[in-house]
């Protein structure tokens, strides 16, 4: 078990690829807290990692929101009494949009779930891992962050800037023994594309990737285990796409 | 099984020592053959499955004649790990010989051309295989003095790309691995590691260059079931030197 007895908050954990990664991680021996804004769901991936024999908690949170991240990591804290791994994979993607077309609000909205998220939870965080002198913070970016999509101009901004987030951290905590990185997934097989697609639709996108495999959320919960784990030390300030080929920047 | 070139240097004997202790049997291919035949003794005496030997990975007739070998003696091949590699000058474009610069470009990028090509067909009878080339972050963000091999291993990444679509079909994945700065024998016999504290150290956001067991388990990552959606990748491992 390569992360026994650390303790890992998973955003977004409740559904998708935040499910994988909980699980994932519970599975290597971390303690951990399932966060999610759909607190019943997040409840039902604790209880399931309960049943693998990990510790396991579940926290309602708003991340786009200042005191409800405070609320999220004091209960972090009075339950297993530090941090070492942050996963921060909440986020959205809709609604789907020109620019022309965008709503203010909807551009404000995207880029303050998506961004603000990263600067909440990460500044309630680094504190602690930093006192400690470990602590390793991964982020769910988007390969849409390095190539951009129509029509999701506010999603491919708000994922660019998470790319960028991740590189200025890891240069300020680098010197106290953390390490930050991002995660670029392409079109997974979870409920996100299907909000603005059929499903033959995402089906055919998501066969049409060179390899001949379909994108999981566990082969995106893989290489965010590996980064969790003491075998990525020394990698710190990247953002690696993971997306059968799809794109390789 | 994995074959390993420029198994008998730094990164390569790491990541050779890593894939044995999770069950791997790696064969030991060096340009030095003593130095490959050492790193396989080190492994067989912790219980690992090795073999070393001699290889130029220049020479297409050599890798040819090993590649077959290899697949005769274990009926497959599983995993490419193409570490060999390196330069030996540090030196303006002007005093660059031809001959030197071909010497710099072969036995990178050449060298995992050749290695590639022979391999290849292997995995793909089989629908399975990883191939793991090396470049370095000279390849992405140049580096004075050293103009053919920072051409070299941008020439390795954009040529895994390359190879990665041409393979995916058949589950045969291509990634590439990117070192930084890192503590070898080979580096440390031209510079102290004082010197490298001071050149490098103030530069490195994780505050010290790498050893090559930082490097080894990338490339061990590169062969496991959690890699198996990536290909045409480049990773990079440099302690946040280089962000691109």
């Amino acid at each position: 078990m390569r992360l026994k007895d650390k303790v890992a908050v998973v955003t977004g954990g409740a559904q998708g690829i935040g499910q994988a990664v909980a699980l994932g991680m519970g599975r290597e021996g971390a303690k951990v807290v399932v966060a999610d804004l759909q607190a019943e769901k997040a409840q039902s991936v604790a209880n399931e990692l309960q049943a693998l024999g990990a510790e396991a908690s579940a926290v309602g949170v708003n991340v786009a929101n200042e005191s409800s991240v405070k609320r999220m990591a004091e209960s972090t804290f009075d339950r297993f009494g530090r941090i070492d791994i942050l996963v921060n994979v909440a986020g959205i993607y809709f609604p789907k949009a020109s620019v022309v077309d965008l709503s203010e609000e909807d551009w404000d909205r995207t880029i303050d779930i998506n961004v603000g998220s990263n600067f909440f939870c990460c500044r309630e965080f680094v504190p602690s891992m930093r006192a400690q002198k470990s602590g390793r913070i991964i982020s769910l970016a988007s390969g849409i962050g390095h190539y951009g999509m129509r029509q999701f101009s506010h999603y491919a901004a708000s994922k660019a800037a998470v790319m960028g987030f991740v590189k200025a951290l890891a240069r300020e905590v680098g010197p106290d023994g953390i390490t930050v990185n991002a995660i670029c997934p392409g079109s997974a097989n979870t409920s996100m594309p299907r909000q603005h697609r059929s499903e033959e639709e995402v089906m055919a996108r998501l066969r049409s990737t060179p390899l001949p495999r379909v994108l999981e959320p566990e082969d995106i919960a893989g290489p965010i285990l590996f980064l969790a784990s003491d075998a990525a030390a020394y990698i710190t300030g990247q953002s690696y796409d993971i997306n059968c080929g799809s794109y390789m920047f | 099984m994995a074959l390993i070139t420029g198994g008998g240097g730094g990164i390569g004997g790491a990541a050779a020592a890593r894939m044995a202790a999770a069950g791997i049997a790696v064969v030991i291919a060096d340009y030095d053959g003593a130095a490959a035949e050492e790193v396989k003794k080190q492994i067989v005496a912790t219980g690992g499955k090795a073999d070393a030997l001699a290889l130029d990975v220049t020479a297409s007739r050599e890798v040819k004649a090993v590649v077959t070998d290899v697949e005769k003696r274990f009926g497959r091949i599983d995993i490419l790990a193409n570490i060999a590699g390196g330069s030996a000058y540090t030196k303006r474009i002007e005093e660059f010989t031809w001959a030197q610069w071909q010497e710099v470009v072969n036995a990178n990028l050449k060298g995992t051309f050749l290695m590639c090509r022979e391999v290849a067909p292997i995995m793909q009878r089989q629908k399975s295989g990883r191939i793991i080339n090396t470049a370095s972050n000279y390849g992405v963000t140049g580096s004075a003095l050293r103009t053919p091999y920072a051409a070299a291993k941008a020439g390795i990444i954009t040529f895994t790309k390359s190879l990665a679509l041409e393979l995916a079909p058949d589950n045969v994945l291509a990634n590439t691995v990117a070192p930084g700065p890192t503590d070898t024998p080979r580096v440390m016999e031209k510079e102290s590691a004082e010197a490298r504290r001071q050149r490098w150290w103030p530069n490195i956001p994780l505050g010290r260059t790498a050893v090559p067991a930082d490097l080894a388990e990338m490339y061990y990552f590169l062969t496991t079931p959690e890699s198996a959606a990536i290909t045409g990748q480049t990773f990079h491992v440099n302690g946040g030197l280089v962000m691109p």
